[in-house]
C-alpha cells in the first residue's frame, strides 16, 4: 500500500505535468523495493530532481507527495524524513534542499525545520501553498488521494442542489446515502459526506414542518374565527392607524394561491430559486400572522407595499433603517399566506392533508385549532429566541415604544430598581 | 446607563410585539417572556402597559379582536361538537 500510493500518485500527476513521466515510471520498474515499505530509502531523489524545472514548477508535484507522506503512519513518516534528512545533507543541490525542505515541511516535523535555516521562506511559502493546494485538493480530487477519506466537503449552494434534487429524487425519508451519492454522481464525495449532510438537512426539515404546521394552524383558525377584521368599523379601512397584529405583514390581497403553497418551502432548504424569500423568513421571523379575510379588506393589492412602508412612516422612532432586506420578504411571505382569507373547503383540506402529513389525523386537526387557542411552545420560543440572538431586527409590528422614564419610575414603584435586572 | 435600560426595554417590546402576533394576551405574554427569555412578569407586563398607553388604539383594537376569537371559538366548538356526532352516528351505527 504504502509503496504503491505514491506511484500511483506520480502517475496521475503524469498527466497533468508531464515532465517527470519518464522519471516516475522509470522508478515503479526500477525499484521494486518499494513494497518492502521503505519507501524513500529505496527512491533516489537525484534522480527524481534530475529533470526539475528552474522555475519551480516541480512543486505542484512535490506538495502532492507530502499530502500522500502526510497520510502515512507516524513512524514511517520518521524513517522517511530521517532518509530524507540525510539524503539532504549529503546532495550538493541546493535546489534539492529546498525541495526536501518543502518535504520534510509539509510533513509537519519539526525536527527537519530547525534543521535548514536557509530556505525558511520557501518553507513558509510551500506550507501555505500545501495548505492551500490541500483543501482544494480535498475538495476537488479526494480520490486522487488514496480516495475517501474524512475530508471537509465545500457544501457550495449548487452541490446543495443537486444534493436535494437527488433526495427528494429517492424520497427524504427513504434517501440513503449511498443511492444520494449515486445520483449525484460526483467523485469527490464519500458517503460520509453524503450522511452527514442528509443529517443536517432531515433535522432542518423537522424544524421547518413544525413551523410550517404553526402557521398552517393558525392560519386555519383565523380562517375560523374570521380574522381579526380590523379596527371595529369593518369597512372603515384605516390603512394609516395601529392595526391589529394581523396587520403587522401587509394584507396581501395578491391572488390566492393554494395554501399548499404553504409546504413549497420544505423542498427548497437552501434551494437557490424557489421561495428563498420565504426560506429566509422563516427562521427569522416566524409565522406570519395570516391577513384578515380579502373580502373584508377591499384595498387592492397594490397598496400593500404602499401599505407598509406607510406604516414606517408612521412609526417615529426611524426603526426601519435596520435591515434593508425586511420588507420586501415580508410582502412576499404573506403572499403565500394570501390563500387563507379564501374561506372555504379546499384551503380547510389542503392543510388538513398536510398536517396529515406531519402525523397529526384529519379529525384531531378539525378539533385542535379549537379547543388549543395557544401557539405552540416552540413558535413562542423561536419567536423569543430570534429576539435575543438578532436585536438588530426591526420590530414586527412597530408600535410606538414607551418612553425609557415613564417604564423604569413605573417599575421602581413596583419594586425593580434597575434593568436590565442582575438576576432574572 | 439609560442606554442599556432603553435596549433592555426596547428588547422587551421586540418580545412582547411578537407575541402579539401570536395573539397572546398579557398574562401569556408575561409568561412566555418569562419562560423563554427570563423576563421578569412584573417588567413584561409594565412594558405592555406602557406600550398600551402609547398605542392605545392598537390595542384597542387588539382586544376587540382576541373577545371575537373567543365568541367565535364557543360557537365553532359547539358546532363541531355536533358535526361529530351526527358523523359517527352515521357512519358507525355500532359504535
Amino acid at each position: 500500500m504504502l509503496a504503491v500510493s505514491p506511484l500511483r500518485n506520480n502517475t496521475s500527476k503524469d498527466d497533468d505535468e508531464g515532465e517527470m513521466e519518464s522519471t516516475f515510471t522509470i522508478s515503479s520498474d526500477e525499484f521494486p523495493d518499494f513494497a518492502d515499505g521503505n519507501l524513500l530509502e529505496s527512491i533516489d531523489f537525484d534522480d527524481l530532481f534530475l529533470s526539475i524545472d528552474v522555475d519551480g514548477d516541480v512543486l505542484p508535484d512535490l506538495e502532492m507527495d507530502p499530502e500522500i507522506l502526510a497520510e502515512l503512519p507516524p513512524a514511517g513518516e520518521e524513517s522517511e524524513m530521517n532518509a530524507s534528512g540525510e539524503k539532504t545533507e549529503e546532495s550538493d543541490n541546493q535546489r534539492k534542499d529546498e525541495e526536501e525542505n518543502k518535504v520534510s515541511t509539509s510533513k509537519g516535523d519539526e525536527e527537519s525545520v530547525s534543521k535548514r535555516e536557509e530556505p525558511k521562506a520557501v518553507k513558509t511559502g510551500s506550507k501555505d501553498g500545501d495548505k492551500g493546494r490541500k483543501s482544494s485538493i480535498k475538495g476537488k480530487s479526494n480520490n486522487n488521494n488514496q480516495g475517501t477519506r474524512k475530508l471537509k466537503v465545500d457544501w457550495t449552494p449548487e452541490l446543495h442542489r443537486r444534493f436535494v434534487q437527488a433526495v427528494e429524487q429517492l424520497g427524504v425519508d427513504k434517501a440513503v446515502p449511498s443511492r444520494i451519492l449515486e445520483l449525484m454522481g460526483i467523485d469527490c464525495l464519500t458517503r460520509h459526506n453524503i450522511a452527514s449532510h442528509l443529517q443536517k438537512y432531515r433535522s432542518h426539515r423537522k424544524h421547518l414542518l413544525a413551523r410550517e404546521a404553526e402557521a398552517a394552524s393558525w392560519i386555519h383558525r383565523r380562517q375560523i374565527y374570521g380574522g381579526a377584521t380590523p379596527v371595529g368599523g369593518g369597512g372603515k379601512r384605516d390603512v394609516n392607524h395601529w392595526l391589529p397584529p394581523t396587520m403587522g405583514f401587509p394584507p396581501s390581497a395578491s391572488p390566492m394561491h393554494h395554501q399548499n403553497h404553504l409546504f413549497r418551502p420544505l423542498h427548497v432548504w437552501g434551494h437557490p430559486t424557489m421561495d428563498q424569500s420565504l426560506m429566509h423568513l422563516w427562521p427569522k421571523h416566524l409565522a406570519p400572522p395570516p391577513p384578515p379575510p380579502r373580502p373584508a379588506w377591499g384595498p387592492p393589492p397594490p397598496a400593500d407595499p404602499s401599505f407598509w412602508h406607510h406604516q414606517h412612516h408612521r412609526v417615529p422612532n426611524g426603526q426601519t433603517p435596520g435591515t434593508p432586506c425586511f420588507p420586501p420578504p415580508l410582502t412576499a411571505a404573506p403572499t403565500r399566506f394570501g390563500a387563507v382569507p379564501v374561506p372555504g373547503i379546499p384551503p380547510h383540506h389542503a392543510m388538513y392533508k398536510a398536517d396529515t402529513g406531519i402525523g397529526v389525523p384529519a379529525s384531531q386537526l378539525r378539533r385542535h385549532p379549537l379547543v388549543d387557542l395557544h401557539p405552540s411552545k416552540e413558535s413562542i420560543d423561536a419567536a423569543i429566541g430570534d429576539v435575543l440572538s438578532k436585536p438588530w431586527l426591526p420590530l414586527p409590528i412597530g408600535l410606538k415604544p414607551p418612553s425609557t422614564d415613564g417604564v423604569l419610575v413605573e417599575l421602581q414603584r413596583q419594586g425593580v430598581p434597575k434593568i436590565p435586572p442582575s438576576c432574572a | 446607563m439609560g442606554d442599556s435600560s432603553t435596549s433592555y426595554i426596547h428588547m422587551v417590546q421586540h418580545m412582547i410585539e411578537k407575541c402579539l402576533i401570536f395573539n397572546m394576551t398579557k398574562e401569556e405574554c408575561m409568561e412566555a417572556l418569562s419562560k423563554h427569555a427570563n423576563i421578569k412578569p412584573v417588567i413584561t407586563s409594565t412594558v405592555w402597559n406602557e406600550l398600551e398607553k402609547e398605542n392605545k388604539e392598537f390595542f384597542e383594537a387588539y382586544a376587540q379582536s382576541q373577545s371575537k376569537q373567543d365568541r367565535m371559538s364557543e360557537e365553532e366548538t359547539s358546532r363541531m361538537i355536533q358535526k361529530m356526532i351526527s358523523d359517527s352516528s352515521s357512519k358507525d351505527p355500532d359504535k
